[in-house]
Parts: C-alpha cells; sequence; structure tokens
C-alpha cells in the first residue's frame, strides 16, 4: 500500500475515535443519571464543568495588605519572610509554597510603597520560579519594566501580578495543578500571617481586620480542597502534612458564626456596575483568633524552614 | 504491522495537536479578554480557563471581600459578547446576569460584605458551537 492510502486510514481513524469519544461522554452522562437516587435530572447540573478541574478561586493575598494599610497599621518588614532563606528551598514543595509566600511579601512591600525592599523579594520570586520550571513568567522585560517603574507603585503592582498570572497560567496549561495549589497557598499562608501578627500591633481600625480573619474560614475550605487531589499520593507526603495541618487549623475556624443575609443588589447600568448588598456577619472571640494564630503561625513556620 | 504503526502514530499526532489547539486557543482569548481590565484593577493572580462543548457551563466559586470593587471579564472567542456568565450567591440567589445587560463581557461588582458565590459561563448557543471560556478577575486598588 502507498502512504496516501496510510493517510486516508490515518483520517478515517481519527474521524472514528472522535466520534467514538463524543458518543461514550454522552452514554457516561446517560448512565450516571439512570445510578442516581429518584432524583429529578438537573440538566444545568449534567452541563457543569469545573474551571482548568478546579472549582475555586483564592481571593489574592494583596488584598490583605491593602487592608492593613487603610486600618491604619504601621509597616512591619520585620514580619516578612527574610528572602536569605531562599538558598535553604531545595525540593520543589518548598520552591513553589515560597514562591506563594514571596509574593505575598512582594505585594505587602508594594502597598506599603517600600520599593527598596521590593526588588530583593522580586528577585526572590523570579528564582523559585526559574527552579520550579516556569518558563518565562517572570523573564527578562518583567525584570527590566519592574526595574524601570520603581516608585510606581500601581505600575509595579500591575507588572508583578502580571508575572504571578502567568506562572498560574504556564502551571496550569501544563497540568502542573499540584504546583499551580502549592503557590497559592503560600500566598494564602502568608498573607493571613501578616494579618495575624500586625493585630498584636497597635493601630486604628483592628475590629475590620478581626472580621477579615473570621471570613477566611471559607477561603481555607477552598485551599483544603484545592490540595486534596494530593492527599494519598505517596510522592508527596510533605504536602499530605501540610493539608492535615491546614484541617487542623480549619477546626479553629469551625465554631466562628457566620450569619448572612440576602438583600436585592442594585444596577447602574450607565456605569456597567452593580452594587451586591447583601451583608455577612462575623462573629469571632479572643480565645478563637488566638487558637487560629497559635495554628497559623506553627503551619508558617513548616513551610519557610 | 507497519500499516498499523502509521495510524496509531497519525492518531496520537492528531490528539497532541488538538490539545496544543485547545491552549493555543485559551491563550489568544485570554490576551483579548485581558484589554477589559485597565490599570486601575489589579489582576487577583489566578488564570481561570474552560473549554466548553456545546450546552455545558463552566462554574467555580470565588469569594469577594467588602469594601471592594471587583471587575469580571468572561471572554471566549476574540469578539465581545459570546458568553453569558451569572453569579450567585451561595443560597442561589441570582446575583447578577450579563444576558440582562447585551451580554456585556465585563462588568463592575461593589461588594459591601463579603461574599462567597458561584460563577456560571456558557458560550452563547449559535455564537460557537464549542470554545475556550476564559474569566478573569481584578479588584480596584
Amino acid at each position: 500500500m502507498n502512504h496516501k492510502k496510510y493517510l486516508k486510514l490515518a483520517l478515517v481513524g481519527f474521524v472514528l475515535f472522535s466520534a467514538t469519544a463524543l458518543l461514550s461522554s454522552c452514554n457516561d452522562d446517560k448512565n450516571k443519571t439512570e445510578d442516581t437516587d429518584e432524583e429529578p435530572v438537573d440538566a444545568a447540573k449534567d452541563n457543569i464543568v469545573s474551571v482548568n478541574g478546579e472549582l475555586f478561586s483564592i481571593p489574592s493575598p494583596l488584598q490583605s495588605s491593602m487592608l492593613l494599610k487603610s486600618s491604619g497599621a504601621n509597616y512591619a518588614k520585620d514580619i516578612l519572610n527574610l528572602t536569605s532563606h531562599l538558598p535553604s528551598y531545595s525540593t520543589e514543595y518548598k520552591k513553589a509554597l515560597n514562591l506563594g509566600v514571596y509574593g505575598a511579601d512582594l505585594g505587602y512591600v508594594i502597598i506599603y510603597g517600600q520599593t527598596q525592599d521590593a526588588l530583593g523579594y522580586l528577585n526572590a520570586s523570579k528564582r523559585l520560579a526559574d527552579d520550579i520550571n516556569v518558563s518565562g513568567a517572570f523573564d527578562a522585560s518583567l525584570m527590566k519594566r519592574f526595574e524601570k517603574n520603581m516608585g510606581n507603585n500601581d505600575s509595579l503592582l500591575s507588572i508583578f501580578t502580571s508575572g504571578y498570572r502567568a506562572t498560574d497560567s504556564y502551571l496550569k496549561n501544563n497540568d502542573r495543578n499540584a504546583v499551580s495549589g502549592m503557590v497559592i497557598t503560600g500566598g494564602w499562608i502568608e498573607s493571613l500571617y501578616f494579618t495575624l501578627n500586625i493585630l498584636k500591633k497597635d493601630f486604628k481600625n483592628k475590629q475590620v481586620v478581626v472580621q477579615r480573619v473570621g471570613e477566611q474560614k471559607n477561603t481555607l475550605d477552598h485551599v483544603i480542597k484545592l490540595l486534596t487531589p494530593f492527599y494519598q499520593n505517596p510522592e508527596m507526603t510533605e504536602l499530605t502534612e501540610l493539608t492535615d495541618a491546614l484541617l487542623e487549623l480549619y477546626h479553629e475556624f469551625e465554631d466562628i458564626e457566620v450569619k448572612y443575609t440576602f438583600v436585592k443588589p442594585t444596577t447602574d447600568v450607565a456605569n456597567k456596575t452593580t452594587t451586591i448588598n447583601s451583608k455577612t456577619e462575623v462573629k469571632i472571640n479572643e480565645e478563637q483568633l488566638k487558637n487560629i494564630t497559635e495554628k497559623l503561625n506553627a503551619i508558617r513556620q513548616m513551610i519557610i524552614n | 504491522m507497519i500499516r498499523k504503526f502509521t495510524i496509531a502514530l497519525a492518531l496520537i499526532a492528531a490528539l497532541v495537536s488538538f490539545g496544543n489547539k485547545a491552549t493555543a486557543q485559551c491563550d489568544t482569548v485570554a490576551n483579548a479578554c485581558v484589554r477589559h481590565m485597565t490599570n486601575k484593577y489589579i489582576s487577583d493572580g489566578q488564570h481561570y480557563r474552560a473549554l466548553l462543548l456545546d450546552k455545558e457551563i463552566a462554574e467555580f466559586q470565588s469569594t469577594f471581600y467588602g469594601g471592594t470593587t471587583y471587575r469580571i471579564a468572561a471572554c471566549s472567542g476574540l469578539g465581545d459578547g459570546n458568553l453569558v456568565f451569572r453569579i450567585f450567591d451561595k443560597d442561589r440567589n441570582l446575583l447578577f446576569d450579563n444576558s440582562e445587560q447585551q451580554n456585556a463581557s465585563y462588568w463592575d461588582f461593589k461588594f459591601i460584605s463579603t461574599l462567597d458565590c458561584v460563577i456560571e459561563a456558557q458560550i452563547i448557543p449559535g455564537k460557537a458551537p464549542s470554545g475556550c471560556a476564559v474569566m478573569m478577575i481584578s479588584f480596584k486598588q
């Protein structure tokens, strides 16, 4: 047989394979419906697709820094992770988590306009991103733009968050979801760490920051679920330990009272803005705050040391 | 034997090519979508995408902090208006539906209080049978 006939057969094979895959997916959905208990079929539910294979997004660590600054808390460099710890991060686990940690620290430093400290954290982030083979997220062009815009906080924020989004995008496109989860988890742990420890210092509007700690209950639940797919992976024992520690931390949040009241949103069409008027009230007491701080501090020590 | 090997190779190449094309398509959509995020908005540093076929709905959960204005952009294809997106609270009360706003590709949300929400996105039937849905979340400085 000649090559043209081989190619024809290959094309027919591909079409047949694709058709089979599509039909098979339809049949799987049908079987799922037949296997469930006598619940009415919810066509919308059957069509749900998770985004990136995940179902959650985690708020940016920058938002905690912005809240601390607007609440009157002073810049506290002593609470940040030292860049001198960088050489000790030798495993992908430590590198990915601390890429998130240094990212949170970098955001904090920029929000407070401490640009003299920013370059050190950006260099640390770049080094870790390169070490975990995130090709090009913190490339020479980004580094140059950052240096060129020192003193312009808005530009610095835009530049560095684009580096982190590129990191996340690269990891998810290449199915490195465990590493993506670790970066996000590291950032969340660090942002909660500096929130809890800055609360020990004096500043004017502490109550709103305390409320923000209580609001982390659901986010922590999502962080745990983000890491759960890798929980029993024998090659990721450290990640399993971290997940166990986060589950222990979650116990401290369980008794925090959260009261939600729906209020109809209002829309300003001209400005393409909808105001979400619904209310959430969080009640967190001193004892709960103390326990959360102790457990979170221990987790943070585990990942930065 | 050689014939079977060639057929298998062609099938694998076709599947890999399809996978790479899907990622490239998503990157193209993301590059087009990012123009809705002006300098006033800071990215949340995460990347949200889903490949949707026919009537599939992409869904994920997000927490939005009180006292913050967010911009959510949802895109598919290179043009605007190809995606319907809806936001619900955790009790499935509808907070926003862009189909009531000419399928706007982005919208701003001012949260008075911190809320856990569910975001759904679906390609508009007739606009395209399938494709990459990209979502972006940013917050105002």
